[in-house]
């Protein structure tokens, strides 16, 4: 299940940049070839990053892909498990924060548009606590040690 | 107090091998509420962190990068490479040190520089039989210079930053020497390193041979052309220039050479979005930890310090080099400019420093900050794409970072370096 | 550092440098309250953007993440619908237009108006007249300007009127405007003289047209969670405080405008006086589309008609 999810929010995050890709190869054309920079180009290509980057990190809790400092567990070799199981308590646990206060995030700047885009602010931010949420359900998973990896 | 708790904080989760986005974040969290402000401004901080136009040159550089590999244009480039530096050991070393410096200049960004040399570039030095983590340290450490080869986004920022109207023309024209010269430092020392390790030469194929695969290189070639003739031409930004080179290198890999499929091309997409959450989890986790060091006005008590320490020039300059260093170790480039310039330039000019030579010195020193540890954007990256851990890195870079001090002394107490293009420039 | 925030310190930001006239109003609304109140109640000032951006600082400050803020009303026009009808291009005449309006009835409803949306509305402070300025040549009809490349902030407001204006709206990052008017991604961009001056952006686009379409002014705001936590008398005082700092504020504008022109003046800039009827004729469509609501167009009504008294 987190595997399959996993997967999915990767595959999302690969749609995601190519969509800005084009956005902002639009926005270039639009402004040289058409002498008409289109307006809304910027804002909905910094929020498909915000969205894929929250995304892909959730994954890269499952998929232990975050860049970290592991010389404790290179030091401590086959003694590491109870420091991993520290550090992933630690992750579900900062997950959890972003999960609660990012719902705070959005609920307070809800009524704030994002101009060119007409779309409230909490759009651009609502996978912060997605994403939050995603993490602390991974590194518990980890945690209870019933991912293989 | 507030202070310990986020260094103390930083410092213990870095140790047990936290994500250090999380640890940056989980910091930074603990930081406010010793202080008395809400959790969820962390969380605002971060989010704002991945909002800015200018970070958009990670993804696509990333993705430019992997894709060109994949179709093999960076092969073939690579190929020419090798073969014009064939009797020099660790040639592609030296090779890579150009290509970083010119990209860095270009695009103003040493993130953007490593992301897309680092995936194209790594792959194939590896293959080649070069150390994955020599390959990034050259990769990194070049982008650095990128910063004081004009143009340069950062001069801009401390132009603004300085308030007394430092000329920008003049600390680009200013950063040119200091940048050649650096970066011949660099090639210097990657190819004594190259030696060391005993890195191969490459072969020269016969002339014939060189031709052809210069001609088959020609559209890779092109890649450059495109990003650096845009940009000055004014037809595109630098940040804008890597979705361009986005889409050129689809439609070389997918029309000329015809090595780009679908499958090749959903790869490079989801490894480079593998690869940009990396990198930009942690700068925006970064910008949360920055917002917490100005609300305890690290930069501004230190700035007090060293007034009160000396008033002698060359302690000076060698004081606040030595404080940016350390807090360019825990923060980004941009955010220290803009915290930094009006608390050391006015302690730098009272003892007669140069604005335009100061700036050129604090770009050098700050980038250095870029790829240290534990806020090392640009050594992160490169450890990323180059799929080393950070921590081969750090034990094979210190060759390189000497060089970096050895050129930041030497830029700092030789003004000339700095200011004579200047002068003549200005007649 | 800020040690005392529950104590009295109230946090401020903005993004202007420490040198700014806005930075020192708000250093000197400090020394008010300091001296008012024997010290209870302060002012920590992180000037520079250090805290962010000002549309940032307004959602930090929306959550009781800070607790005073000063930001222009541009970036409020996301935020709070009746700032719009202050922000109009060619709406406002002079400076005095600007105060007559502001320093009365309808600033006051504007400032009321930011109650629901997490902050208390104290004062506004002058941000000058913005012009254009570019790299080809002076614009002195709106034909001048047909398919130049204007840089404009991300705001609605400013595409529509640069478009209406027949140029072609270029809405860039602030920071990328210098290389963009060097190597011609953009030919102009439009701001006030102080900005002209110290982003350095006349080094680059030697012709300044004083067409002078937005006044629009600054906002000094406090985030309602710090609001709900002082006495009754504490918020009028702070009430006053800000007040009080206006003058003290428009002074110090006044000064830093002469001194910015000044430089760009003697750098070689050309500047020249523009005949506005053409362009704000241009305006109606503008006006319509942004101007919405019933209490919006009531507002520009009442501002209107002030300017007509002068
Ligand atoms: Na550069
Ligand atoms: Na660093």
């Amino acid at each position: 299940m987190t595997a399959w999810l996993s997967r999915w929010l990767v595959r999302l995050g690969a749609i995601g940049l190519v969509a800005m890709t084009a956005i902002v190869a639009w926005q270039v054309f639009g402004r040289f070839v058409l002498s008409a920079s289109p307006s809304w180009t910027e804002q909905a290509a910094l929020m498909l990053m915000i969205w894929y980057v929250m995304f892909a990190s959730a994954a890269g809790i499952h998929e232990r892909f975050h860049i970290r400092i592991a010389l404790l567990e290179e030091l401590l070799g086959d003694r590491a498990g109870p420091v991993r199981r520290i550090v992933s308590l630690i992750v579900a646990a900062l997950g959890l924060v972003l999960a609660i206060y990012g719902v705070q995030l959005c609920i307070s700047v809800r009524g704030n548009v994002i101009p060119s885009l007409g779309l409230s602010r909490a759009v651009a931010y609502f996978p912060l606590p997605v994403s939050g949420a995603l993490m602390t359900w991974f590194a518990l998973e980890q945690t209870l040690g019933r991912e293989k990896d | 107090m507030e202070l310990a708790v986020l260094f103390g904080a930083l410092l213990l989760l870095l140790a047990l091998g936290v994500p250090v986005a999380l640890c940056l974040f989980g910091a930074s969290l603990l930081c406010f509420l010793a202080i008395g402000l809400p959790p969820v401004l962390a969380v605002q901080r971060t989010a704002s962190g991945i909002n800015v136009f200018a970070l958009m040159a990670i993804p696509f550089f990333i993705f430019a990068g992997d894709l060109m590999y994949r179709a093999g244009i960076a092969e073939r480039l690579v190929r020419v490479a090798d073969a014009t530096f064939a009797r020099v050991r660790g040639g592609l070393g030296l090779v890579d040190v150009g290509a970083s410096m010119m990209f860095g200049a270009v695009s103003g960004s040493a993130i953007a520089s490593a992301s897309a040399i680092g995936s194209s570039m790594a792959p194939l030095m590896r293959e080649k039989g070069y150390p994955g983590e020599y390959a990034m340290n050259v990769t990194v450490t070049a982008a650095i210079v990128g910063l004081l080869i004009p143009p340069s986004h950062n001069m801009i920022i401390y132009a603004a930053a300085s308030g007394i109207g430092v000329s920008i023309g003049d600390l680009f024209v200013a950063g040119i020497v200091p940048g050649v010269v650096t970066g011949l430092m660099l090639m210097g020392t990657a190819w004594v390193v190259a030696r060391k390790l005993g890195l191969p030469r490459g072969t020269f194929p016969g002339w014939r041979a060189f031709a052809s695969a210069a001609i088959y290189a020609v559209p890779g070639i092109m890649t450059a052309v495109i990003i650096m003739g845009g940009i000055l031409s004014g037809i595109f930004t630098a940040t804008e220039s890597s979705a361009v080179a986005v889409v050129y290198t689809i439609l070389v890999g997918a029309l000329v050479y015809r090595t780009l499929g679908w499958r090749e091309f959903w790869q490079a997409a989801e490894r480079s979005v593998r690869t940009a959450a990396m990198v930009l989890f942690i700068i925006a986790a970064a910008t949360s930890f920055g917002y917490a060091l100005a609300l305890l006005e690290v930069p501004a008590e230190l700035g007090e310090l060293i007034g009160r320490m000396t008033d002698d020039p060359v302690l000076t300059l060698l004081v606040i080099n030595i404080m940016l260093l350390v807090l360019g170790t825990f923060m980004d480039m941009a955010p220290l400019i803009v915290i930094t310039t009006p608390i050391f330039l006015p302690v730098a000019m009272d003892v007669g420093v140069d604005p335009v030579h100061f700036g050129v010195v604090m770009m050098l020193n700050l980038g250095i900050g870029l790829i240290t540890p534990p806020v090392g954007a640009v050594l992160f990256a490169g450890a990323a794409i180059g799929g080393v851990s950070v921590g081969r890195m750090i034990r094979t870079i210190w060759p390189f970072y000497l060089t970096l001090l050895v050129a930041l002394i030497l830029i700092t107490y030789v003004p000339a370096l700095s200011l004579g293009l200047v002068h003549a420039w200005n007649g | 550092g800020c040690r005392s925030r529950l104590a009295g310190t109230f946090l401020a930001a903005d993004a202007q440098p420490a040198d700014y006239p806005t930075s020192q109003a708000v250093e000197w609304m400090g020394r008010y309250l300091e001296q008012r109140t024997g010290g209870r109640l302060s002012i920590k000032l992180y000037a520079g953007a250090q805290l962010g951006s000002e549309t940032e600082t307004l959602e930090i400050a929306g959550f009781g993440g800070l607790d005073i803020v000063r930001v222009n009303l541009a970036p409020l026009n996301s935020i709070a619908p009746l700032t719009i009808a202050a922000s109009l291009p060619f709406l406002f005449r002079s400076a005095d237009h600007l105060h007559r309006a502001l320093d009365g009835e309808v600033g006051d409803e504007i400032l009321a108006s930011m109650r629901p949306h997490g902050l208390i509305g104290l004062a506004f402070y002058d941000s000058g007249a913005r012009s254009f300025y570019n790299t080809l040549r002076p614009i002195r009809t709106p034909a001048d300007m047909r398919a130049m490349k204007i840089r404009v902030p991300g705001s609605d407001l400013y595409v529509a009127m640069v478009n209406a204006l027949g140029a072609n709206a270029v809405p860039i990052a602030y920071g990328e405007v210098y290389q963009g008017l060097a190597q011609g991604v953009i030919d102009g961009a439009e701001n006030n003289w102080p900005s002209f001056e110290s982003a350095r952006h006349f080094e680059v686009a030697p012709y300044y047209s004083l067409t002078r379409h937005l006044l629009t002014p600054e906002m000094l705001a406090m985030s309602v969670t710090a609001w709900d936590r002082l006495t009754g008398s504490d918020r009028a005082l702070v009430r006053e405080a800000a007040q009080a700092s206006v003058p003290v504020m428009r002074q110090l504008w006044n000064a830093r405008v002469e001194k910015a022109r000044s430089t760009v003046l003697a750098a070689g800039v050309a500047v020249n006086e523009v005949d506005i009827a053409p362009f704000s004729a241009l305006m109606r469509p503008v006006w319509d589309t942004f101007v919405s609501t019933p209490e919006q167009a009531s507002l520009v009504r009442r501002i209107v008609a002030m300017g007509d008294d002068a």
